[in-house]
């Protein structure tokens, strides 16, 4: 099968674009939920509008043929109808009754299923059909999808989509200055309830190929992925939005190969594996703010500082005098083989060599070095004396630290800042001459 | 032959006390498949009632909605592991090794998640509670090659319930009451005031934990019965409904459990109601949750005209 058959063979297009443009709105909303913190809300309405589908699925069934496209529009309006009251009820719980809001949330959402499972085991042996239609919303179905769904699914992911668009500005204000933007004249209200309606709307969009249960997985994880790379919120959700799209394909495109072994998956559970794992691999792998590369960045800065502090051990114990690998040991704990690694390291960029009798020196070049940090570290010391005014028996571990740290540029600010000092508050001398 | 067929509503309770008199008699020693559905439901809700009041009190009820998802994940690694017969058997091997999967599970990866890889801990929360989920309906559908096992999860199955099932909840309330009674102390501590334990040198780290497996294997233990999610109303609902007419811990914790009971009471009288009156069945556990529900709506007005 070629990769455009997807989008254009009547029998796949339905599923695969509607999946994906279902996602495309919930991905976009889920982020400001995100960035909002009001990650949980999006849990406890798409549960509360499963009633609304089972009573909407019976009256759109009893009023239209099952696969009308009104029929669609009021399992789309029932189930909006009840994620909204689920909405007021936490509202209400929260504001008159001073319910916490995690407590209001499970309440309402295994409420709102329970009053569901009571009207689907209503139906579920007088009218098997339409019992069947009602459990699609539960795990997702994408594959039972036609043209006409991805016309109205569609059209509402749009909708939104184009809504959060031209609100960008108003919306980012709210969002992460709420003060400002009430003093700008913004009615704040409005625009949280607005919030709350695209929420609920991208939920309803979202259940016919996600389902209640994975919804809230769904508007979470590919905001949690684009956070991985950006913190700007236009970026968040443009990238979001591809995430998105990306595991509405990926989890169809996965059922659908399941599907060939004769059990038929149902595609909420596909997509939303595909979008964690999408967020999971951006969170270990994504260049600068992923797990693995801040670890390195750190291993790297210790190994340096472990490095730095080998060379001022050589320093410190005379230039002349050669040390061997226990004297080094006795200064600087560590393992035996992290110790050769490191002296294999010294030697390599010519800062030590051996002198004999399995005894190291310091080079010409290690001792210039040696003294640059032995500079910065009394430089440092003297600073936080005569300008922050600390005690000088407390300044020895700061400095330790900011040896390793401190940039050309602020040593020359110091530098100039100390009026080129000659001693450190200890009375020793401080190493003159820059970095080579 | 049940002796409860084609009762109404009050028909059942009428039923309800003969037998029990009967039985108490030692007339009749039998249980007939209602006495079994009430008397789980029962045990369910007196062992959500004690560990509900301490997660409601110490805000973490979200955190027992993640574990309720996650339970599929838990039951289908204890059927792994045990190679038990039928993926929802009612073990105490599946219930412990089920619970402990979870428990784990769950706190482990969302700590990950926050901790390691800086993801806000809701969003933490939410992702992997709905990632295990998927990846359970994945499994069970793989195990079972059947595509349609879905609702069981939801609403459980009260009428597939059987007599060991009874044996199994009356162990889960027996160990969840006996931790509490025994815990009583710090766990009022961990649920009012972490931060005055934290100061006189107490570490309420263990008992936190504790919480949650206990959550976990209440979930477990209900799933057959209640399913994953409904578990939840008994959880919170009665809890929170006692909250509005006491605040003290133990007659909050008496009441939940009264509540509960009262629940479990006529959601099955209701269900037997429907079947014999209106020849419909419909899914007890369904009935509990709307039931409770209400409860909780009248605590409500009774508080706005208090």
């Amino acid at each position: 099968m070629q990769f455009l058959d997807f989008f254009l063979d009547p029998l796949y297009r339905a599923p695969v674009v509607g999946s994906m443009l279902m996602c495309l709105s919930s991905s976009l909303v889920g982020t400001l939920m995100v960035v909002k913190r009001r990650s949980l809300l999006g849990e406890a309405l798409s549960h509360a509008a499963y009633p609304g589908v089972v009573l909407s699925v019976i009256l759109g069934a009893a009023l239209f043929s099952p696969s009308h496209p009104l029929a669609i529009l009021v399992v789309l309006g029932g189930a909006f109808l009840f994620s909204y009251l689920g909405l007021l009820f936490i509202e209400k719980l929260k504001k008159s009754f001073r319910v916490h809001l995690d407590a209001a949330l499970c309440l309402v959402l295994s409420l709102f299923l329970g009053v569901g499972v009571v009207f689907a085991s209503r139906i579920q042996f007088t009218h098997p059909l339409w019992h069947q239609q009602s459990q699609v919303f539960i795990y997702g179905q994408a594959a039972t999808m036609n043209d006409s769904h991805i016309l109205i699914y569609g059209l509402f992911s749009i909708l939104v989509s184009l809504f959060i668009l031209f609100k960008f500005r108003q919306i980012e204000v709210a969002l992460f200055d709420p003060s400002y933007a009430g003093c700008r004249g913004l009615k704040m209200d409005r625009i949280t309830q607005g919030i709350s309606l695209l929420l609920i709307l991208s939920i309803v969009v979202g259940i016919r190929s996600v389902g209640v249960i994975l919804m809230s997985g769904m508007l979470l994880a590919p905001a949690a992925a684009a956070r991985a790379y950006t913190d700007r919120l236009s970026r968040l959700l443009m990238l979001s939005a591809l995430f998105g799209m990306l595991s509405g394909f990926g989890g169809n495109f996965l059922a659908l190969k399941l599907s060939a072994s004769g059990i038929n998956y149902p595609t909420g559970p596909m997509i939303l594996l595909v979008a964690v794992s999408i967020s999971l691999f951006s969170l270990l792998f994504a260049p600068k703010k992923g797990a693995v590369f801040r670890f390195i960045r750190s291993a790297r800065f210790k190994r340096r500082c472990q490095l730095e502090n080998i060379l001022k051990t050589f320093w410190k114990g005379g230039v002349e005098k050669p040390l061997s690998h226990k004297g080094i040991l006795k200064w600087n704990p560590m393992g035996r083989l992290s110790m050769t690694r490191a002296l294999f390291t010294l030697k390599r960029e010519g800062w030590i060599t051996s002198s004999g009798k399995g005894k190291l020196l310091l080079t010409p070049d290690g001792i210039r070095r040696a003294e640059h940090l032995v500079r910065l570290h009394r430089l440092w010391e003297l600073y936080l004396v005569s300008c922050l005014k600390v005690d000088q028996e407390r300044v020895h571990h700061s400095a330790e630290e900011m040896e390793h740290i401190l940039t050309p540029d602020l040593e020359e600010r110091l530098t100039s800042l100390l009026n080129h000092p000659k001693e450190d508050p200890h009375q020793k001398p401080i190493p003159q001459g820059e970095r080579s | 032959m049940n002796p409860y067929a084609g009762q109404s509503f009050f028909g059942f309770f009428a039923t309800l006390f003969k037998r029990a008199f009967s039985f108490l008699t030692g007339e009749s020693l039998s249980l007939a498949t209602d006495e079994v559905q009430l008397l789980v439901l029962i045990m369910i809700s007196l062992s959500s009632a004690l560990v509900g009041t301490f997660l409601v009190l110490k805000k973490r009820t979200m955190l027992a909605n993640s574990l309720s998802h996650t339970v599929l994940l838990g039951i289908v690694g204890a059927f792994l592991i045990t190679r038990g017969k039928g993926l929802y058997s009612a073990s105490l091997s599946t219930l412990l090794i089920g619970a402990l999967i979870t428990a784990l599970c769950t706190t482990f990866s969302t700590e990950f998640l926050h901790k390691k890889l800086r993801l806000q801990e809701d969003t933490s929360i939410g992702l992997i509670f709905t990632a295990f989920f998927a990846l359970g309906v994945v499994l069970v559908t793989t195990l079972s090659r059947n595509s349609h096992l879905g609702i069981e999860a939801i609403m459980g199955n009260v009428d597939a319930l059987h007599p060991s099932d009874l044996k199994q909840v009356f162990y889960l309330f027996l160990f969840n009451a006996l931790l509490i009674f025994a815990f009583y102390r710090r766990l009022q501590l961990l649920a009012f005031d972490s931060q005055f334990a934290r100061n006189m040198g107490i570490s309420l780290v263990f008992f936190n934990y504790l919480l949650l497996f206990q959550t976990a294997l209440t979930a477990i233990g209900s799933f057959r019965a209640i399913g994953a999610f409904l578990f939840l109303t008994f959880l919170v609902a009665p809890t929170l409904t006692a909250r509005f007419f006491t605040h003290r811990l133990k007659k909050l914790i008496f009441l939940s459990g009264g509540i509960g009971i009262l629940g479990a009471l006529i959601s099955v009288a209701l269900s037997r109601h429907f079947l014999s009156v209106y020849q419909i069945p419909l899914a007890t556990s369904g009935i509990a949750a709307t039931v409770l529900g209400i409860f909780f709506v009248f605590g409500m007005t009774k508080k706005r005209f208090a």
